[in-house]
């Protein structure tokens, strides 16, 4: 790195001077960032002083600062005056318009914050990485070459936005929609009075409900009498179906990582273990582990689910906190079963034993000379159980046990919409169901790419365990 | 190690596994915050609530020290005293419910492993053997699709569309189509002995299991293309084919043949997730089955049942692993001489 030393010459123009700007690449990397966090900068503060104990004054004044995307900055609910148009609404555009901009910049803001990302690991790879080749190297490489895999990765990243930014893309917030419609009001032009009138959106939802009949039906991608406009549709509620489903990503993103995590956590530790101790020590882990198996999931997590229902841990998050515990403690043997095989072959070269007559602390073995080479696979069987457990998840919540409302779950979206699934209002239990089914094929991409890139060559026993790792719960 | 001895090792380390399987279940219901015998009476608002909750507590030995708890439920259940219903079906033997409500779930997973097997395995042959065209991309983004699938939506959508299928298919209905029957519903299955009895429940639990057995179709379509797509390339292919084995004969005796030892523990297996998987599918098809009887005691709050019908899930998957493992030996005469 040498940066140009700036001088100062009389006669230089702003040409020249912007060219000695000490501009090298980490510091435009630094730029960027910091020019990426500045429309969201009021986003951050709130999400802190929210989550922190910090007082209310504090919190009323975070939320003064703007966030620029954001429904309050870029508005799609106005009212429609006939002759005169929008009125309200986003430079007086039409909702839907507006929220179909908004829905762009989202994700063009997203896509725009990954980029960046990987500029900064290609940066560090050229510049600060001091080893010239290392084996993620080749993994990169060969993934940059598997169409599949970027599918799957462009499907979960996609996901991943919609669930971070999911009241943004929104057209209308959980708050005024569902939880409190009766404090809300809405604005909106009455042809028989010819006036624009003031109603709860309680009393609009009321009339804007999709009970699959005509008269009450109101279909994806259109407006209800209120001048709102509904991306999915409505519920037979009257509420918004979009809105729903993006908040409903939410929670089934928190769970599904949150019990990969921990199950990963804990297969990872027990595969290092009876790879590293063999004999007793792995039999003790295998009986335990096929205990853990020969309770068929879905039920168990159907009983844990009614028996802990009145403790403290199922009023977290709605539910979510204890069905993630739970599919953690149920989930792991899958994932052992799959990186077991791999610790073994590894455990058995000829640098663990080196390792080991050099006197290192087993711990210290396992976690330098075994773990970085069954990482990868983690990764993959992860990335396959998650759509299994998004799948769980929303069959539980289809039976009514899981997540309770008022938070959305696509599960219950789906058993809302299956009685009018006959009827015209299709729309409410197809889209969710089509949004579960894409999303789990992401992640399943994602597994096979990644697998793909690890080693080029595949085996068949290797096939086998994603096989089943992929159908997960059974739901 | 001989095959024997692999074998009698398998069994041998069924029984602990069993047994930790049934600890776990023991120490959901008795050491979980539920108390089986508040959750059977319900709110105690009356002196005879609270006399009769006593009296169940006393029946189901709550009061007894722990240790003893456990050694009399182990014990019970592994003399096949199961117990019996408190809510969903007050009074009646666990076991008798088990022969009225298992025989449908039975031929419901009877079907939902057969028509994978059917469909699934033939599809991935096909696309194994035509690697890498347009038919093999289609067969494969199917199966891929398939597993994705959540099968409690693949199950209402499908519902949906038979009860529609008579505007879907010029005029012709599902429920019309070789005999009259309903599309929800428990298959009759006291004239199966009979032509029309056993085309009757087929058609009734034909939905259901094609829902079920749908996960395992698109992995059994998977596997066996990968499967045949190793064998295919493999050196004896090459020397049957230079030596003239015709096309049908090669790809009959020795791809065939050799690409279905990795299968049939894959089939098994399913049979594993089928146990599980068919609560959500009795439930939308309203088939009574043990799923729905296990889904109905849990939200009833029939602890004892629903613990008992749990035992019997955990010995089925049990004597599953067993079985596949002896498949396994049968198949692949290498195994057990290797420790794997």
């Amino acid at each position: 790195m040498s940066d140009p030393v700036p001088q100062h010459e009389p006669d230089s123009t702003p040409q020249s001077r912007l060219e000695r700007l000490p501009l090298t690449p980490t510091r435009a990397w630094v730029l960027v960032a910091v020019l990426l966090v500045l429309p969201q900068v009021g986003a951050l503060l709130q999400f802190l002083t929210t989550s922190l104990p910090v007082g209310s004054t504090a919190t009323q004044v975070t939320d003064q600062v703007p966030v620029l995307l954001s429904r309050e900055t870029i508005p799609n609910q106005g009212v429609h005056v006939p002759g005169e148009g929008w009125q309200g609404t986003f430079l007086g555009l039409s909702p839907a318009v507006v929220w179909l901009l908004r829905l762009v910049l989202v994700y063009a803001y997203g896509f725009l914050c990954l980029y960046w990302l990987w500029r900064g690991y290609l940066l560090y790879r050229a510049r600060y990485r001091t080893a010239s080749w290392t084996p993620l190297d080749d993994g990169v490489r060969r993934f940059r070459q598997h169409r599949w895999g970027q599918f799957g990765l462009l499907v979960v990243l996609s996901f991943l936005i919609l669930a971070l930014f999911a009241p943004a893309v929104s057209p209308t917030s959980l708050e005024e929609n569902v939880i409190d419609p009766n404090s809300n009001e809405l604005r909106y032009y009455d042809d028989t009075t010819g006036q624009i009138e003031t109603t709860t959106v309680f009393a609009a939802n009321l009339d804007s409900t999709s009970q699959g009949i005509p008269d009450r039906h109101i279909g994806p991608l259109s407006y209800d009498k209120y001048d709102r406009f509904h991306p999915f549709g409505t519920l037979p509620s009257g509420q918004d179906l979009f809105t729903q489903v993006a908040l409903g990503s939410r929670i089934s993103l928190f769970i599904g990582l949150v019990a990969i995590l921990i199950s990963s956590v804990i297969s990872a530790a027990l595969a290092l273990i009876s790879a590293y101790y063999g004999g007793w020590i792995d039999l003790g882990i295998v009986l335990l582990s096929d205990a853990t198996q020969s309770l068929p999931q879905l039920l168990v997590v159907i009983m844990l689910s009614v028996v802990l229902s009145q403790t403290w841990i199922a009023g977290l998050y709605n539910g979510g906190a204890l069905l993630a515990l739970i599919f953690a403690l149920t989930g792991w043997p899958s994932l052992w079963r799959a990186i077991r095989g791999p610790a073994l072959q590894v455990s058995e070269r000829t640098w663990v034993d080196a390792a080991d007559s050099y006197g290192l602390p087993p711990l210290t073995t396992m976690r330098r000379h075994i773990f970085p080479y069954i990482v990868g696979y983690l990764l993959v069987y992860a990335s396959m159980n998650l759509g299994g457990i998004i799948i769980g998840t929303a069959g539980l919540s289809f039976l009514g046990l899981g997540i309770s409302p008022p938070t959305p779950e696509w599960g219950r979206l789906v058993d809302v919409g299956q009685p009018l699934l006959t009827t015209e209002s299709w729309h409410i239990a197809t889209i969710p169901g089509v949004l579960i089914v894409i999303v789990v094929t992401g992640f399943n991409a994602l597994g096979d790419g990644v697998r793909d890139a690890i080693d080029a060559e595949t085996e068949l026993e290797n096939e086998e365990e994603t096989t089943t790792a992929a159908s997960g719960a059974g739901g | 190690m001989n095959r024997l001895l692999y074998l009698l090792k398998r069994i041998l380390l069924a029984i602990p596994v069993l047994l930790l399987g049934t600890t776990a279940t023991f120490a959901i219901i008795r050491l979980g915050p539920l108390n089986p015998a508040a959750a059977i009476v319900g709110p105690v608002n009356s002196a005879q609530a609270q006399e009769r909750l006593e009296r169940i507590e006393e029946q189901l030995g709550l009061n007894d020290p722990i240790h003893v708890q456990y050694a009399e439920y182990i014990t019970d259940l592994f003399t096949f005293d199961l117990g019996q219903s408190w809510v969903v079906y007050p009074g009646q033997d666990t076991v008798s419910l088990l022969a009225q409500f298992g025989p449908r779930t039975i031929w419901l997973g009877l079907w939902a492993v057969l028509i994978p097997v059917f469909i699934g395995i033939p599809l991935g042959i096909y696309a194994g053997l035509n690697v890498n065209t347009n038919r093999d991309y289609a067969a494969s983004i199917t199966g891929i699709v398939w597993r994705a699938m959540p099968n409690f939506w693949l199950a209402v959508i499908l519902l949906a569309l038979l009860s529609r299928s008579d505007t879907l298919f010029l005029g012709s209905g599902w429920e019309s189509f070789i005999i009259e029957t309903e599309i929800v519903g428990a298959p009759d299955l006291s004239s199966l002995g009979t032509p029309e009895g056993f085309v009757t429940a087929t058609k009734q639990i034909l939905p259901a299991a094609f829902v079920l057995g749908s996960a395992s179709m698109g992995n059994e379509l998977r596997l066996s293309r990968t499967a045949v797509l190793e064998i295919i390339n493999e050196d004896f292919i090459d020397t049957a084919q230079a030596v003239g084995v015709s096309r049908r004969r090669l790809i009959g005796k020795h791809v065939l043949r050799n690409a279905m030892i990795p299968l049939i523990p894959v089939i098994t297996s399913e049979a594993y997730i089928l146990v599980g998987g068919s609560v959500l599918v009795e439930v939308v098809f309203g088939i009574n089955g043990i799923g729905t009887l296990f889904f109905d005691a849990m939200t009833a709050g029939d602890l004892p049942l629903a613990g008992s019908l749990m035992f019997v899930f955990i010995l089925l998957t049990v004597c599953i692993n067993i079985m596949q493992d002896i498949l396994y030996t049968l198949i692949d005469p290498r195994i057990g001489y290797e420790e794997r």
